[in-house]
């Protein structure tokens, strides 16, 4: 029997809550503000509820209010893609997935759920590659603000679902209904539901819609970016059986689908976007295990792989017609101190902590060299971010040493805990145990179940790990560093005396661009000097793919595959 | 008469010991699914858990009920044949789940069919040519063959046929949706022979030294003494005598195979019950992993319980001490 309690229960390298980028949480500034502990899971399905999207746009780069921003900046493409490709056959994708995938246009609980959710579905507005709101691969033109809590949407024109019909406001405003429906337990809702009701959502023509917001969110037009804030028609309900109930707007619609094996789709034939998308038909094909996946890419069985693991990178990159993928990502896992406890509330002892840890060690050892070395501060994807402005932090035990000293600290011991469910956080708090031996101080590491890990003790423990996607840094705020509001106050930040939480709420009322950056830069210049997260890195996004396949490109991305080719409708063969 | 009144009473307490095995197998699978070091709600609502959520997930499995009654409970669905619903699915096991016991089935049915006859001829053949170099080439060669996890030979044969040498058979099964396994037989080829060279060595290694002993006694002596063809002496004399070990290890070889499936499917990305297994257990499913435990346990009992009355019945000797 390979049933191995212990190892059982590992959810191998991919946790359905780490995979939960660029959902609807981005309203998450403000929700998380006054979020009830019973709307972060609204059903076991949906773990991921509050995990943020990729919602990292620069508020300094929002296209000024008021304006009409540039719509389809694409030249419409030729029906064979430019640049010598082909149009037509069959992309092959494989995914890691199994027995709990589902499709719905609004809601994703793994990663092959991701892929098949962008071949169908498209939100009002879409984050451009530099992760500015933009208006390229989305549905609406336009998208003013009125007053910081009052947005009126103009969907672009002449946009069909799959099934002919125009999307229409009605849809827009069924949509957004949809997603406010606590029963449907989606993704942007459960944090939808905190900045708008029902009410607030107008129908103001057959192309317009007003979001009348419960209280001013400067940047609601990221939240409008997260992929499941999508849109679906009036009466859209998730899969159940019947392919032709999953209609969409996205390049290609669902044929058929069988769960935890495959599904096949075909070509949207209203599908806005000029002359996309090429291939005749897409199979999203599911894998439970990583190396399976890179053997039949390697075997010709399939054309891209998504999130592969480490170990096979080297393999691909070194056969000839294969390629990986390997984007920088927003994701990170944190080592966390108690700010607000023995013996953190002591400033330089977090700063020794954190000068003792070895970056590129951990980059190598937990990620196998596949992240970027981080500098205590989280959204690096966010324009406003500047981890990587202010001096890059390094291993000095001299230091760290002295500061131990002084802080009458030097023979310290302390339990580190992790859970045993996430991977990397056990191998990461045993690497940091390694490392505090040679400044003379002793961490035990704990790696205990992760049933219990997240139980009741969980966010209470005075040393511990923790993982997060990536967000936008306000959000980031509002999701872990405000004590007395945020869901996962991982290092009980602000400590008493800062002026952190005023600043976090005057950054969010500014809606001066400019001046908003002051307030932020602020913020996290306080979070590098004295926070209570250790963020030793970055972790990349990696996959695999046939070099017959035309269009992926490697960039800093919140999802794998390039954003799935956003739906698959930039790629094609080359021959 | 009271011949066959034996092997019947004998038949019966066998199955009377198997249900009792399979008893306990439940007493076991339950208590490692229920009593694990944290509440199954907290473990599989994880880190996004708040207490409203958790109170609605407990109710949901029925944990707010004692562990006497969830037990009771639990137990009479198996045993009527309704196991319940899948957690996760939200619809009941059989169906959800249907489909994958066939694949895993038919994966086990065609590495028997073919290791099993394999194996006897193969076995057979290097007795009768004991000490001659095809004996030596075949014996260390399943020594070897033996000393090779499936998932190692899996990997081997990928390699070889799919990945890297050749590219003649696909890497992994491709079943289209809504079909069965046999209608993607070339993608079955490298699951199955994983299987059966996982298999073979040991069945064709018993086969051998089971014919030898045969081979060597006394009664083989006589048929050849008084004349009998080679062949008769060989299949009418020695082979049904020497079938009572090779039973034994067909039985704890489907057992084998029933369990290397697990790491055969992963391996090929087999639409089986393996697959069924780890994603239960990634999204803690107590209801699916405690009915695949119990299904995998019956296949245990079953082969075994098959074995020990088919060895009986072959064999003089046991069949007559039960008058």
């Amino acid at each position: 029997m390979a049933f191995d309690p212990e190892k059982g229960l590992v959810p191998a390298r991919y946790n359905r809550r780490q995979l939960i980028l660029g959902s609807g949480a981005a309203l998450v500034a403000v929700a998380l503000a006054a979020c009830g502990s019973d709307d972060k899971t609204s059903s076991t399905q949906a773990p991921g509820a509050t995990e943020a999207p990729g919602a990292t746009a620069a508020p300094g780069t929002e296209a000024p209010s008021g304006t009409e921003a540039p719509s389809g900046t694409e030249a419409p493409a030729a029906t064979e893609p430019a640049g010598g490709g082909k149009a037509g056959g069959i992309l092959r994708v494989g995914t890691l997935g199994g027995a709990n995938d589902i499709i719905d246009g609004q809601h994703i609980v793994g990663k092959s759920d991701i892929a098949r959710q962008v071949t169908g579905w498209e939100p009002l507005l879409a984050f451009d590659p530099d992760f500015v709101p933009g208006y390229d691969n989305a549905l609406a033109k336009d998208v003013t603000a009125k007053a910081a809590d009052d947005f009126v949407v103009t969907l672009k024109d002449g946009i069909k679902f799959s099934d002919g019909n125009d999307v229409t406001a009605d849809d827009v405003v069924y949509s957004f209904q949809r997603m406010l429906n606590k029963d449907e337990a989606l993704y942007g809702g459960s944090v939808l539901r905190q900045v708008m009701d029902e009410t607030g959502i107008i129908k103001v023509d057959d192309r317009t819609v007003e979001f009348k917001l419960l209280q001013g969110v400067s940047n609601f037009k990221e939240a409008l970016c997260a992929y499941v804030c999508a849109i679906v028609p009036v009466g859209y309900k998730r899969f159940d059986g019947d392919p032709t109930t999953q209609i969409g707007t996205g390049p290609y619609m669902l044929k058929e689908f069988e769960v935890g094996k495959q599904s096949v789709h075909v070509k949207n034939p209203y599908y806005w976007d000029t002359g996309k998308p090429y291939f005749d038909e897409v199979h999203i094909i599911d894998f439970a295990d990583g190396d399976a996946m890179i053997n039949a890419l390697l075997a010709g069985q399939i054309d891209v792989a998504g999130d592969i693991p480490a170990a096979s990178a080297e393999t691909v990159s070194s056969t000839d017609g294969y390629k990986v993928l390997n984007s920088a990502g927003g994701g990170w896992l944190t080592i966390a101190m108690a700010v607000d406890q023995e013996p953190f509330t002591d400033v330089r002892v977090r700063q020794a902590m954190r000068l003792i840890v070895d970056r590129e060690a951990m980059v190598e050892q937990v990620l196998a060299g596949y992240g970027r070395v981080a500098n205590d501060l989280y959204s690096p994807l966010d324009a406003a971010y500047i981890g990587d402005e202010l001096p890059q932090r390094t291993r000095d035990i001299d230091a760290a040493k002295a500061l131990l000293a002084e802080a009458g600290k030097s023979d310290l011991t302390i339990d580190l805990f992790a859970p045993n469910d996430t991977a990397g956080l056990p191998e990461m708090a045993q690497l940091f145990a390694e490392n505090a031996k040679d400044a003379g101080i002793t961490v035990n590491a704990q790696v205990i179940d992760g049933g219990t890990y997240w139980g009741d003790e969980y966010l209470k423990r005075t040393f511990a790990t923790d993982y997060w996607g990536t967000r936008n840094f306000l959000l980031q705020v509002a999701a872990s560093s405000l004590k007395d509001t945020a869901p996962y106050p991982d290092d009980h930040w602000p400590p008493e005396g800062s002026t952190f939480e005023q600043d976090y709420k005057d950054a969010l009322a500014e809606t001066d661009d400019a001046k908003r950056k002051v307030i932020t830069d602020k913020m996290q210049k306080e979070l590098y000097e004295e926070g209570g997260l250790i963020i030793p890195f970055f972790q990349n996004l990696l996959d695999a793919y046939s070099t017959k396949v035309v269009g992926l490109v490697e960039r800093a991305n919140t999802l794998n595959l390039d954003h799935y080719g956003r739906g698959w409708k930039n790629l094609y063969f080359s021959e | 008469m009271s011949n066959n009144r034996g092997v019947l009473l004998f038949i019966a307490r066998r199955l009377a010991l198997g249900v009792l095995t399979l008893f306990v197998v439940s007493l076991v699978v339950f208590a490692a699914t229920q009593v694990l070091p944290s509440d199954p709600a907290q473990a599989i609502l994880g880190r996004d858990a708040n207490p409203t959520s958790v109170a609605a997930l407990r109710e949901k499995l029925g944990l707010q009920h004692s562990a006497y009654y969830q037990y009771t409970h639990w137990l009479k669905g198996i045993v009527t044949g309704d196991p319940g619903d899948s957690f996760n699915a939200q619809q009941p096991i059989l169906d959800y789940i249907g489909d994958r016991v066939v694949n895993s089935l038919f994966l086990l049915v065609l590495a028997s069919v073919v290791s099993i006859p394999l194996s006897l001829w193969l076995g057979g053949y290097s007795a009768r040519k004991r000490d001659t170099a095809f004996d030596n080439v075949t014996s260390n060669t399943m020594l070897g063959l033996a000393s090779l996890p499936e998932f190692v030979v899996g990997i081997i044969l990928v390699l070889l046929f799919s990945v890297r040498v050749w590219h003649l058979l696909p890497a992994v099964s491709a079943i289209g949706i809504g079909q069965g396994p046999w209608s993607d037989m070339k993608g079955m080829v490298l699951p199955t022979a994983t299987l059966v060279i996982g298999a073979v060595p040991y069945i064709s290694r018993v086969v051998r030294a089971s014919m030898i002993e045969v081979l060597e006694s006394d009664y083989i002596e006589m048929a050849r003494l008084k004349g009998a063809p080679e062949k008769v002496v060989l299949w009418r004399h020695a082979l049904p005598n020497a079938l009572g070990p090779v039973f034994q290890v067909i039985a704890l070889n489907i057992a084998y195979f029933a369990a290397g499936v697990i790491v055969v499917e992963a391996l090929f990305n087999y639409p089986g019950i393996g697959g069924a297994l780890r994603d239960s257990v990634r999204v803690r499913d107590i209801p699916v992993i405690q009915f695949l435990v119990m299904v995998l346990a019956a296949v245990y009992v079953v082969t075994n319980l098959a074995a020990d009355v088919a060895t009986v019945l072959v064999t003089p000797r046991l069949r007559t001490r039960m008058q």
